[in-house]
């Protein structure tokens, strides 16, 4: 949950990346790190084992300046994608207040993506949050791999798998070059805090 | 395509998706190319070909095997667990104690158990957070399967004696029923009795009266939400958190949809709950809760939804 502070007038929030394992999310807060240097405030830390695997989470620690008078602080995380890191998937996913779903383009991994947006959704609901109102962006990673000779999915066919029902924005993305990494995050920070406009505007 | 560019194209596709990480996928095509290479005896240099792919699934298989292996959750940096600690305490307005408490719990749900336990230790010398704190310590050194260790240490506060004997009592009670869990087959010294139980109690009577006042705090306290995990049953071993809707003393009332019939059918008016999670405003605490009803409501725009009331045991 979004952190409020008005005598410091700042508002902290929490961005997470969630997704099966290999599809890139690790890559894409690489991405950020090295690219949004302006943004950056801190060191992106990453906790990874054997075979580059995403152990407990990344996190980097960024800011966007000043909105309204208030300085806004964003952290965002990965989560382990591999299926058995599902109770630490949950531990990392409480207190978000934006999701970024990674889902692998690669036509291999099409029922890895349902399954881990199916264990996202039972995730969240068991911190009380639904999957059909959090600020929710949605990101086709890979898409670079068809020129290399890998059956990939389309983004049509990855739109009826993942977001016939959700409807929520989502890019095409190559995170390895940095393609559509940039919009993704963009996206749900806007999704985010136009949800949090609202909320203040409820509290009211 | 004929049987050479099929072979190829899948061991090419076995290399793609190796080189992405995506090792069972490689390995699904390295068998699949083997398969046919073996079924087609015409093929030229079909033995160096099975040798060679049977090469490329033996070592695929090793980094497998060693991904598998790696543990799940290995000490980390102290300057990692420091920030897990600082990541992870998320209540807002703690105090400096329960903070301390709800940092040293986020180390051990990290798997960082060594660290966790002597966080754990340093918040024994804290009277609010004593029992809590060598529960904890309990289950880190079971987590690190040092039944022993969590033995003997149990023993040292015995002999230390700082625990009042309510306290030791409840230890013991919640070590014996970890212990059984496990099916560990372990004598524990017995814990003093609790001072109505004893004749003379000139000294002890006036400590308990203590306690006493600070066990009704802890049940006075108000619940948020509440962590359950099922021991037995369809859903045994998940973990389900629900939002308190309100709360009567101990009762906490839970409201579940009337579309999750696979919860509902677990919550069985009498039995008991033993893995219980209580979320208050300033920290959390373990226990368990007595199932004392299970309503369907019939009216209002929560019709078909039921309420669940459990009796809360905050240990």
């Amino acid at each position: 949950m979004a952190i409020f502070n008005f005598k410091k007038r700042e508002i902290e929030c929490k961005i997470v990346y969630y997704g099966p394992g290999r599809c890139g999310k690790t890559t894409n807060m690489e991405y950020i790190f090295k690219t949004f240097k302006k943004q950056v405030v801190g060191e992106m830390v990453s906790i990874d084992t054997e075979g580059d695997r995403t152990l407990f989470f990344d996190f980097l620690p960024i800011g966007l300046g000043k909105i309204k008078g208030f300085d806004i602080k964003v952290q965002v995380y990965t989560v382990p994608g591999q299926v058995q890191y599902r109770s630490t998937r949950k531990l990392v996913l409480k207190g978000v207040d934006g999701v970024i779903f990674v889902a692998d383009s690669l036509a291999v991994r099409r029922e890895k993506n349902m399954v881990s947006l199916k264990d996202l959704q039972h995730n969240l609901k068991e911190y009380g949050l639904n999957i059909f109102k959090i600020p929710l962006v949605m990101q086709h990673n890979k898409r670079d791999l068809a020129g290399q000779g890998f059956p990939i999915m389309s983004v049509e066919q990855m739109e009826k798998d993942l977001n016939r029902q959700l409807k929520v924005p989502s890019f095409p993305a190559s995170a390895i070059i940095g393609q559509g990494v940039g919009a993704t995050l963009k996206e749900c920070l806007k999704l985010t805090l136009v949800s949090f406009r609202k909320n203040l505007q409820l509290g009211r | 395509m004929n049987i050479a560019k099929q072979i190829k194209t899948l061991l090419q596709e076995a290399e793609l998706y190796r080189s992405q990480g995506l090792l069972d996928e490689a390995l699904v095509k390295y068998h699949h190319a083997e398969d046919l290479i073996r079924r087609h005896e015409q093929l030229k240099n079909r033995l160096n070909l099975i040798d060679a792919v049977s090469k490329k699934i033996r070592r695929l298989k090793d980094e497998i095997q060693r991904i598998e292996n790696a543990p799940k959750k290995p000490e980390v940096s102290t300057k990692i667990q420091d920030l897990i600690k600082k990541l992870f305490t998320f209540t807002p307005n703690l105090n400096e104690d329960a903070r301390a408490l709800e940092g040293a719990v986020a180390l051990a749900k990290f798997g960082q158990f060594k660290r966790a336990i002597l966080e754990f230790k340093a918040l024994l010398k804290r009277d609010s957070l004593r029992v809590a704190a060598a529960k904890n310590i309990i289950r880190c050194h079971m987590a690190l399967s040092s039944v022993d260790d969590a033995v003997a240490e149990y023993e040292q506060w015995l002999s230390d004696n700082i625990f009042l004997p309510n306290q030791q009592q409840r230890l013991w009670i919640f070590f014996e029923n970890v212990l059984n869990k496990e099916g560990i087959d372990k004598i524990l010294p017995q814990a003093k009795m609790f001072p109505h139980d004893v004749k003379d109690q000139t000294y002890e009577d006036d400590r308990l009266k203590i306690e006493e006042v600070k066990i009704e705090d802890e049940e006075d306290l108000d619940i948020n939400s509440i962590g359950i995990t099922f021991e037995r049953g369809s859903l045994k071993e998940q973990i389900f958190e629900f939002k308190v809707r309100f709360q009567l003393g101990k009762v906490l009332s839970l409201l579940i949809s009337g579309r999750e019939k696979d919860l509902i059918e677990n919550f069985k008016v009498g039995t008991t709950i033993n893995d219980v999670q209580y979320y208050s405003n300033i920290a959390f605490f373990n226990g368990s809760g007595l199932i004392t009803a299970v309503k369907k409501i019939k009216i209002g725009p929560l019709r078909g939804d039921y309420c669940v009331d459990i009796e809360a045991a905050i240990s």
